[in-house]
């Protein structure tokens, strides 16, 4: 049964040397950033410190050099997106970007979309958001109304797209809408690689989250035009070209990290005195994590083979989400202090900051509803 | 992981385990036959290094053998002999052929009289004790580990059994041994407890990965309402469930073998043994709920792997005794961080 294993990471997957610098570099950078903003965990935004780890080679590790890369291994990359995720440190101005948005264009692109893109996105300069959920079309991603019609020397795009995380600062978006009809759901449709900053008739506005943050935007495209060389990959090929970018999106560390500042938080509390119930639960807590990141690192590794584990992703995701959504209510059976916004007291802060975020765990990036059926589906139910 | 050992077992144990080879051990007959031909593939041997006798495959390809076996409900002491022959390599003993198998030695007092060590005291729940040749442990005789190999013959078995009737019985103990049965243990492989979690991870594994098949194709056969039950989004869901716990199951139990004989073998087998204990609860009930009255009767197969992957939550240290040492590794850790202690306690080469 392919779907339930997970070959353990190849020997060396460590990287000690490299895990050991970037603790270094992080220990430096984020002196005195309190656990409370290190709870945003990888919804954090900070260009000056993205720009800066560039400086490091840390973003667009696995690109090739050629296009402004660093020609490591999915590996390296994982010890260097896991400390930073461990850390708290706020990475989401180039995060998008450096998963699958780069990835994508160096595997669809054109030569001059390579040679415009990828360099700035390795230097820590571009932040990209994904325009994929409209009002009509959430998990149904096949439901697509957004339309890019072919008009001279481009496209004209009409639709609505929400939820767009970080679209109101970002660079780039790389559009997923409909350019022809097919008599197969998932035909017609194809992506685009969009120059926020430079494209007229956008209208972007936020949604505020029910922690009063804004991540989310709703964007209006109101007969904007794009010129031809927006097209990213093949007309008509996006559904396949989207699916692609799935492994890399949901197995990385970033599915079973996002609560870790409340576990440091309550290791913290915990660790003078804990009863023999307590280390119990820690003891828990921390075989899930093992496990989790081994199962992780695999898929790392089986991408690095060139590989899509997009089966084996689905079930990181589902098993993570279910783990980081678990924190804030482990965090209550083993201490009794009440969450306080903003609270003085650095627990009661992450513990409230936390328990607002978990419930968007398994809503983000392919629903637990989706997901299992994914695994259903690769495990052969008819 | 492409092996040959492993496609011979699957061959093996596909074409003589059935239904009514399990049903006949559960009702307390050794499937002879059936271990003679185990030994004649030499998988007994598999774990040894090879100057010892063994095939020189590494370690976490021979403890594959112990998923196969779990995942086939075989019932016999494989893996049990797999570890006490690495055991008696390691500390330099003979090592006897015919079946093995394992106790943890912590009730046994030992003490020097004149050239023998005098063991005496209880070996409880020894897996196939009274189908075995010898009983292997670890005792400590004056702080240092020693390994024992005693003959099943010279103890005084009870009879008892698990949950899904495999033999589990008590051994007294009370005999002189030479130096021909008894050796200090140079270098710990991670003590009896670790490695019978070890072994209950991986057969729990295997086994849960029948488990899931058995219902994925239930799921797919049985029509109620006009049509397949497995195309109700409410089966569907679970079987997803059940593919992760297994999963984590497997991934879990391979981190530990693959730290077989390492620093960071102590704790990846305590997050192994309890993970995959945790998943058994899960997986057990999802199943039997899917498969509704008809999994729940002797005749059906299923109760075979449920009914052993529920015991050996229980061998080996329970849950809560491996979460609670891996708990107090994490809160008295002296690492900055409960990161750092994550990373340092799977990587290799780093002491635990």
């Amino acid at each position: 049964m392919t779907l339930t294993a997970f070959p353990p990471p190849p020997p060396g997957a460590d990287y000690d040397d490299l895990r050991q610098e970037v603790r270094a570099f992080l220990a430096e950078e984020l002196a005195g950033f309190p656990p409370e903003k290190r709870a945003e965990s990888w919804n954090g935004f900070s260009r000056a410190f993205s720009r800066k780890l560039a400086q490091r080679g840390w973003v667009g590790m696995t690109f090739p050099r050629e296009y402004g890369g660093h020609a490591r291994s999915a590996l390296e990359r994982y010890v260097v997106s896991e400390e930073l995720l461990a850390a708290g440190a706020p990475v989401i101005s180039h995060w998008i970007a450096d998963r699958q948005s780069g990835p994508l264009i160096l595997a669809k692109g054109t030569e001059e979309q390579k040679r415009a893109i990828v360099p700035r996105i390795a230097a820590g300069e571009l932040c990209f958001c994904i325009g994929m959920s409209e009002p009509d079309s959430g998990s149904d991603l096949a439901a697509t109304r957004t339309v890019a019609t072919e008009v001279e020397g481009g496209f004209r795009v009409n639709g609505t797209k929400v939820w767009t995380t970080y679209a109101h600062v970002a660079d780039y978006m790389i559009l997923f809408c409909r350019t022809g009809k097919s008599d197969d759901r998932h035909g017609g449709m194809s992506q685009f690689l969009i120059d926020l900053k430079a494209t007229e008739n956008i209208q972007i506005s936020p949604i505020i989250d029910l922690g009063g943050e804004h991540h989310f935007n709703q964007v209006i495209f109101d007969d904007t035009f794009l010129p031809s060389d927006a097209l990213l990959g093949e007309k008509g090929e996006g559904w396949s070209q989207v699916m692609s970018e799935l492994a890399f999106e949901r197995s990385g560390p970033e599915r079973f990290l996002s609560s870790f500042a409340l576990i440091e938080e309550l290791i913290r509390v915990l660790r003078q005195d804990a009863t023999e119930a307590q280390q119990a639960e820690i003891g828990r807590l921390s075989a899930h994590l093992m496990v989790l990141r081994q199962m992780s690192r695999s898929v790392a590794g089986m991408l690095n083979e060139g590989k899509n584990p997009a089966l084996q992703a689905a079930i990181v995701k589902d098993l993570g989400a279910l783990y980081e959504q678990d924190i804030p209510r482990l965090a209550r059976s083993l201490v009794s202090r009440p969450a306080v916004p903003g609270g003085r007291d650095s627990y009661a802060a992450v513990l409230a900051y936390t328990e607002l975020a978990v419930p968007s765990f398994s809503l983000r990036g392919g629903t637990r509803e989706i997901l299992r059926g994914i695994i259903a589906r690769g495990l052969g139910l008819r | 992981m492409e092996s040959m050992i492993h496609d011979m077992a699957e061959r093996l144990f596909r074409d003589h385990i059935g239904h009514g080879l399990r049903e006949g051990a559960a009702a307390g007959q050794c499937p002879e036959a059936l271990w003679t031909r185990i030994e004649e593939a030499g998988l007994p041997m598999a774990l040894v290094p090879e100057e010892a006798g063994g095939f020189g495959v590494p370690a976490a390809e021979a403890l594959g053998l112990v998923r196969i076996a779990g995942a086939h409900g075989l019932p016999l002491p494989l893996a049990e002999t797999l570890i006490a022959n690495a055991v008696l390599a390691r500390a330099g003993l003979t090592l006897p052929g015919g079946r093995l198998t394992i106790a943890e030695g912590a009730a046994l007092r030992l003490d020097r009289r004149g050239a023998a060590i005098h063991a005496s005291g209880p070996l409880t729940l020894v897996p196939f004790a009274r189908w075995a040749d010898r009983i292997v442990t670890i005792a400590a005789l004056d702080g240092v580990d020693h390994v024992l190999s005693l003959p099943v013959k010279d103890l005084t078995v009870t009879p008892a059994q698990d949950l899904a009737g495999m033999p589990r019985d008590d051994a007294g103990v009370d005999l002189a041994l030479t130096d021909a049965d008894a050796a200090p243990l140079p270098r710990s492989l991670g003590g009896m407890r670790g490695l019978g979690a070890l072994a209950r991870s991986l057969a729990t594994a295997g086994a849960m990965e029948t488990i899931l098949s058995m219902t994925v194709e239930y799921a797919n056969d049985r029509v109620q309402f006009g049509r397949p039950i497995g195309k109700f989004q409410a089966i569907q869901h679970y079987l997803a469930t059940m593919a992760g716990e297994t999963a984590a199951s497997r991934a879990a139990a391979e981190m530990a073998a693959d730290s077989y004989d390492t620093p960071a073998f102590a704790l990846t087998v305590a997050a192994a043994k309890s993970r995959s204990g945790e998943a058994a609860e899960t997986v057990g009930a999802l199943a039997h709920q899917v498969h509704g009255a008809i999994g729940y009767t002797q005749e059906h197969a299923l109760h075979h792997f449920t009914k052993r992957i529920w015991s050996w939550r229980d061998e080996f240290g329970t849950e809560l005794d491996w979460t609670r040492e891996l708990g107090r590794a994490a809160l008295s850790s002296p690492r900055d961080t409960f990161w750092h202690f994550i990373t340092d306690s799977t990587a290799q080469g780093i002491p635990a």
